[in-house]
């Protein structure tokens, strides 16, 4: 039934809590290449490509060498590849960089499927083996900590490290001379430019971050949380994460935050058949809750000056 | 040369060029995984065109199936190439083509016994209201508190996705359990198809009933020529032109932005609403669960962009897209490369458009040396993608 205590009993349940960190991460690391990136000034919705890109090289890595920490660097690496390619037409060539992500995306959904196609025939990519996972790591005597423990501490190796690169993007991005300067190539290239900052290294290496945290998601995804690569296997997941950095108001832990509320989302909707809510309503509420942020109901949603600007040299 | 040739030819170099850099990257990509490229071509050129087939397919069946698809890449291309002069960047061409679509079928199902005169104009109306309202809130949203459209037009699209699933899996629009489709659209509701309905008729060879290209065409050719009167022809097409140039200066002009955008993106919205009810209307009679992986709004920002934001670019355009998407099947069931290679294709093709790299590679490739500033970095995005889209580059003299 539907009842109202059986959702508040859902939501004192250690294994909901759990289940909606983990999505939260999965969400979390493209949200923070997005923040990296868009801090740059560079426009980024091609986390969606980058994630896939890496879950399939993931997979065809682990099946290949049968090794998750080899074939994560894989995915890590594939990932920053797309992400070079979305560099180059946008800093470079000054391309729209609205086009340029799309572009990232449809050539991913349309490669993976394609090299599934060249590598594997036409059946299915093969599933990896469960002692080629990305582990799952309980932390000793705090995971005995009651309820908590379970949520925070009984996870995949791959969410402690997206907590560790959280709190490492934040101090970055607000604490450091490179986050400073980040920042102010995002905010006011030229000034930036004028105070003697290289704003195209700048920017690539912020758009290369971005394609790398996307492809380490991409791995979670298919070699932590899956087995296996299916054809668009991300479902959207790089475009929630770009909801989220805008949600987040391209803060680190304000992207964290949207995640957390869009993971919680995601794990009711896998825990449907206790709460009885349409799962395809359910799986609106991010883009509608984004929407209702960008509607200004929730402050301002302000992205940085010159986001979506590409950089000429010696103009005003 | 006269100028005018010269121009034409200018205009359509970037577009072909691209296309043939795309062309190549693609036969690249399938010589080193060991594909034949020619063959993969091949199959393209048979399934999208009919021309060449070896594997016994009907010339007349493929090239119907083009036009099939053909149909909504127009109508949606436009939805596109609309705000682009506005300097909007509509993504949102997918969502409005299934709230279009929605509406179609919940109207051609609720009064599914009304007679043609009446039901027919009532469906397609109601999925351009229903596009013209999905587009209207992000063109309301970027017109009142600035939110950028292409955000707003990306999570609208995720919300029309999942509603189509809603209404069609368990949901109110369901034909019975399990089935993920719906009820089908009264037979008032249904555009005729080009070719009689009737399998005693053959025509090319085959019974002339499997012939899906039906009178949407002449609705989308409509929707092209409306698009190109409001755009050159009207005060209003003027005032879109004008913000898309400078938002500034048109507000100089006693344009008001605000009001422009917001109709502008109501009117693209109700282009794509048209499109999603045409293809119901025309084709499919019932949302299926084929919607789910719909990609015609993402294909029409391609097609906008080749097409250069021109309606005879965008119909040029729309029938490639609409042959690659056709010779994709031939190509994968005759050479047995995946028909992804055209998603590859397309995208390929997005890249060398936004990056414009056959200008470049004109001028020289830009590695190595600071580009000349050129580009006037005011300009919202896509409004400075097609300003050196369809401008070309001045030719020293």
């Amino acid at each position: 039934m539907s009842g109202v205590g059986d959702i508040v009993h859902l939501l004192f349940t250690a294994n909901l809590w759990q289940a909606t960190l983990a999505a939260a991460v999965l969400l979390l690391l493209p949200a923070l290449g997005g923040v990296i990136s868009e801090r740059s000034g560079v426009v980024n919705i091609a986390m969606e490509g980058m994630m896939l890109t890496g879950a399939f090289f993931a997979v065809v890595a682990d099946l290949a060498w049968h090794n998750p920490w080899l074939a994560t660097l894989v995915a890590i690496v594939a990932g920053g590849l797309m992400a070079t390619i979305h560099a180059v037409v946008s800093i470079q060539f000054r391309a729209d960089q609205i086009v340029s992500g799309i572009a990232i995306n449809i050539f991913a959904a349309g490669l993976t499927v394609f090299l599934v196609n060249r590598i594997y025939g036409l059946q299915d990519v093969g599933h990896v083996g469960p002692n080629e996972l990305l582990p799952y790591v309980d932390i000793p005597a705090l995971d005995q900590i009651p309820f908590f423990g379970q949520v925070v501490f009984d996870q995949n190796i791959v969410v402690y490290i997206a907590l560790i690169l959280l709190v490492a993007t934040h101090i970055v991005l607000f604490r450091t001379r490179l986050g400073l300067r980040i920042r102010a190539v995002g905010e006011h290239p030229q000034a930036a430019d004028t105070a003697g900052l290289n704003v195209y290294v700048i920017r690539y290496s912020a758009v290369i971050a971005s394609g790398l945290l996307s492809g380490l998601s991409g791995a979670f995804l298919a070699i932590g949380i899956s087995n296996t690569f299916v054809p668009n296997m991300t479902d959207g997941r790089g475009y929630i994460a770009l909801a989220a950095m805008i949600f987040g108001k391209w803060t680190p832990f304000g992207a964290f935050i949207a995640c957390l509320i869009f993971g919680l989302g995601q794990a009711v909707y896998d825990n449907n058949s206790i709460i009885h809510v349409s799962p395809y309503l359910l799986s609106m509420l991010p883009y509608v809750l984004t929407l209702i942020v960008l509607a200004g109901l929730v402050g301002r949603a302000t992205p940085p000056a010159a986001d979506g600007l590409p950089y000429v040299p010696g103009s005003e | 040369m006269p100028a005018s040739v010269r121009r034409l030819t200018a205009g359509l170099g970037m577009p072909v060029g691209s296309v043939l850099f795309a062309f190549f990257i693609g036969a690249l990509i399938c010589a080193v995984t060991g594909a034949n490229p020619i063959a993969a071509y091949a199959g393209l050129i048979c399934g999208g065109l009919g021309i060449g087939c070896t594997q016994g397919e009907n010339p007349a069946l493929q090239i119907s199936n083009t036009i099939v698809f053909f149909i909504p890449l127009v109508t949606t291309g436009v939805a596109v190439a609309l705000p682009f002069r506005a300097g909007l960047f509509n993504i949102g061409a997918e969502g409005q083509l299934l709230a279009g679509s929605v509406a179609c079928c919940a109207i051609g199902i609720k009064f599914a016994d009304l007679p043609a005169p009446i039901l027919l104009p009532m469906v397609l109306v109601g999925g351009m209201a229903a596009g013209a309202l999905w587009a209207g809130i992000a063109g309301v949203l970027k017109a009142t508190v600035g939110a950028h459209e292409v955000v707003t037009t990306i999570m609208l699209n995720y919300v029309a996705q999942w509603l189509v699933r809603f209404l069609i899996v368990g949901g109110p629009l369901e034909l019975a359990p399990g089935t993920s489709k719906s009820h089908p659209i009264g037979a008032g509701a249904q555009l005729p198809t080009l070719l009689p309905a009737d399998n005693s008729v053959i025509i090319f060879g085959l019974p002339a009933s499997v012939f899906r290209v039906h009178t949407g065409l002449f609705i989308a050719l409509v929707a092209a020529a409306v698009f190109a009167f409001l755009l050159w022809r009207t005060a209003f097409g003027y005032e879109i032109r004008a913000v898309g140039q400078s938002q500034k200066a048109a507000r100089y002009a006693g344009v008001s932005v605000r009001r422009t955008i917001v109709l502008t993106m109501l009117i693209a919205g109700a282009f794509s609403g048209l499109a999603g009810a045409v293809q119901i209307a025309g084709v499919d009679h019932n949302l299926t669960d084929k919607f789910f992986n719909d990609t015609t709004g993402f294909d029409a920002i391609a097609v906008a962009l080749l097409g250069l934001g021109s309606a005879v670019g965008i119909v040029l355009a729309a029938l490639l897209f609409g042959a690659l998407h056709t010779g994709g099947a031939i190509m994968q069931s005759d050479a047995g490369i995946s028909s992804n290679l055209v998603l590859v294709l397309q995208a390929l093709i997005l890249f060398s458009i936004a990056a414009n790299f056959v200008g470049a590679i004109r001028r020289g490739l830009p590695f190595g040396r600071r580009a000349s500033p050129e580009l006037p970095t005011e300009l919202p995005p896509a409004a400075g993608l097609m300003t050196e889209a369809a401008v070309p580059p001045p030719e020293k003299t």
